[in-house]
């Protein structure tokens, strides 16, 4: 066997075992899947669609939209700046670098939900404090990924900066910018299908939009209105991502 | 106008020096090809000029003030007037050609007017003459990565030329070219060089376009220089003596 050292015989035998371990913890088991018809009958529910309040989820789709939109376009603009002092090549110095770093990855250690919960306590319920938790999060998330970026740009166009007498933050972001733009919107995109459903997970805490609706609903038994939810949720995400795509066809 | 006095580089975590003591004066009007085998120190040289690489020891004087003294200001005023290209181009990528030029005047405008790309009449007229200088015939607003490697080069002579520069800096700029658009790219910068009377330092590998365009010929081994002449003193002796053969 040429391919494989005695070494990676080990850790495959190691990878065994925690795979092991965690589908103990896990309680995995598939043979649990015996009781299939249970879930048949539970999705049977949920048809035919109560399409009646279709107008109305669709404005709450609308809300869960904008949240989404406002949480990762505000994540972006904050964190674009930081994302130049959190990469090594176009940091000022080493403590600017460490405490952006570190900044950055605080936000981003903070899950949103969390946020949402303690900002309940000042901005009460409603979009706004939801909007707040995912622009907090996106600030770590898309500094992060752009300052990665940065580090990976040729460095060509900023000697080149150098050389014409450009001041330094301007000579970086000219020479950087252009080069990662096309990554940076796919990475905002992203991030704008993830606030999507992060959002409906802020419903729960009273964030509104369609992801609140879901869990009066499901909390309600209405299930003929949970599947117009799902519908909704499933149409958003394929149409941000579709426009997404788009949008970064015409940009490259 | 521009002086090395006991010039020695040294990388950190490296211990022979990339330059090593180099004593050498350029005037205007000299049109000076650097030659050397890869590594040894052309690059770092070249570098050295407009301080985009700090030397260990000894100082570059340009026009008797030394770039370690002088303020960042200075610093950033020197490399205004230093026009310099490189061995890929250096362009910014998805920026049409008259863009690229433009960022030549990065140097001399304010930050904002940068930032927001605010130029007068007179500097785009700047750039459109720029681009009739160096033979440029496409489109102005055409994006750079999709130019053949002479045009790119074309255009980072125009940015350049936008700089008003007193100096030309080249680091191996035709080393990616084929040789008959490596010989009218120097032919081009030799033709710039009269008109504007500069001074111009270029690193080159090929020794027959340095004999053929230089008025003075200097030659690195090892970080040391080892020649110093005319291009008719440059011997295949002296050919054997650099490159080893």
């Amino acid at each position: 066997m040429v391919w494989f050292k005695r070494s990676q015989f080990f850790v495959f035998l190691c990878l065994i075992v925690v795979i092991g371990m965690c589908m103990r913890i896990t309680e995995f088991d598939v043979s649990k899947f015996k009781d299939f018809q249970n879930m048949g009958d539970f999705l049977s529910k949920w048809f035919p669609m109560n399409t009646e309040s279709l107008p109305y989820l669709f404005q709450e789709s609308l809300l869960t939209i904008a949240i989404a939109f406002l949480g990762s376009l505000f994540g972006l603009i904050i964190g674009l700046p930081l994302s130049f002092l959190a990469a090594r090549n176009t940091s000022n110095n080493r403590l600017m670098y460490g405490v952006t770093r570190f900044f950055l990855s605080f936000m981003r250690s903070v899950p949103e939900f969390v946020f949402g919960l303690i900002l309940l306590t000042t901005l009460g319920l409603g979009p706004f404090p939801a909007v707040i938790a995912i622009v907090l999060h996106n600030i770590g998330v898309l500094g992060k990924l752009i300052s990665e970026l940065i580090e990976a740009a040729d460095k060509g166009p900023m000697e080149a900066m150098r050389a014409v007498g450009a001041k330094k933050w301007i000579g970086n972001l000219f020479a950087i910018l252009p080069q990662i733009w096309p990554n940076v919107l796919s990475q905002f995109f992203y991030r704008f299908e993830v606030a999507i459903r992060t959002s409906l997970i802020l419903g729960l805490i009273g964030g509104g939009g369609i992801g609140q609706q879901l869990f009066i609903h499901f909390k309600t038994f209405q299930y003929q209105l949970v599947s117009v939810d799902v519908l909704l949720i499933m149409v958003m995400v394929i149409l941000v991502d579709y426009i997404g795509g788009k949008i970064r066809e015409k940009v490259i | 106008m521009i002086e090395f006095q006991n010039v020695s580089v040294l990388y950190p975590g490296t211990t022979e020096p990339a330059l090593q003591d180099v004593n050498v004066t350029f005037k205007r009007g000299e049109f000076v090809c650097v030659l050397g085998k890869s590594g040894a120190g052309k690059s770092t040289f070249i570098r050295c000029i407009n301080g985009l690489q700090p030397v260990s020891e000894g100082s570059i004087k340009w026009e008797n003030k030394s770039l370690a003294d002088m303020s960042n200001k200075e610093n950033l005023e020197v490399r205004q007037k230093t026009g310099m290209i490189f061995q890929h181009f250096n362009l910014i990528p998805r920026m049409s050609v008259v863009q690229n030029i433009l960022t030549g005047l990065f140097g001399y405008k304010k930050s904002y007017e940068n930032l927001i790309g605010l130029f007068n009449s007179t500097e785009r007229q700047y750039a459109l003459e720029a681009i009739q200088q160096v033979e440029l015939t496409v489109e102005p607003t055409r994006r750079v990565e999709n130019l053949s490697g002479g045009q790119k080069q074309r255009v980072a002579i125009a940015r350049a030329l936008v700089q008003n520069p007193k100096v030309f800096l080249g680091d191996e700029p035709v080393a990616s070219l084929d040789p008959g658009t490596a010989e009218r790219i120097f032919q081009l910068l030799k033709e710039t060089h009269v008109k504007r009377n500069l001074v111009s330092i270029i690193n080159v590998h090929d020794v027959v376009l340095a004999k053929k365009f230089a008025t003075r010929i200097i030659a690195l081994k090892n970080g040391k220089l080892v020649f110093d002449g005319v291009p008719e003193k440059f011997d295949d002796l002296m050919y054997a003596e650099i490159y080893n053969y």
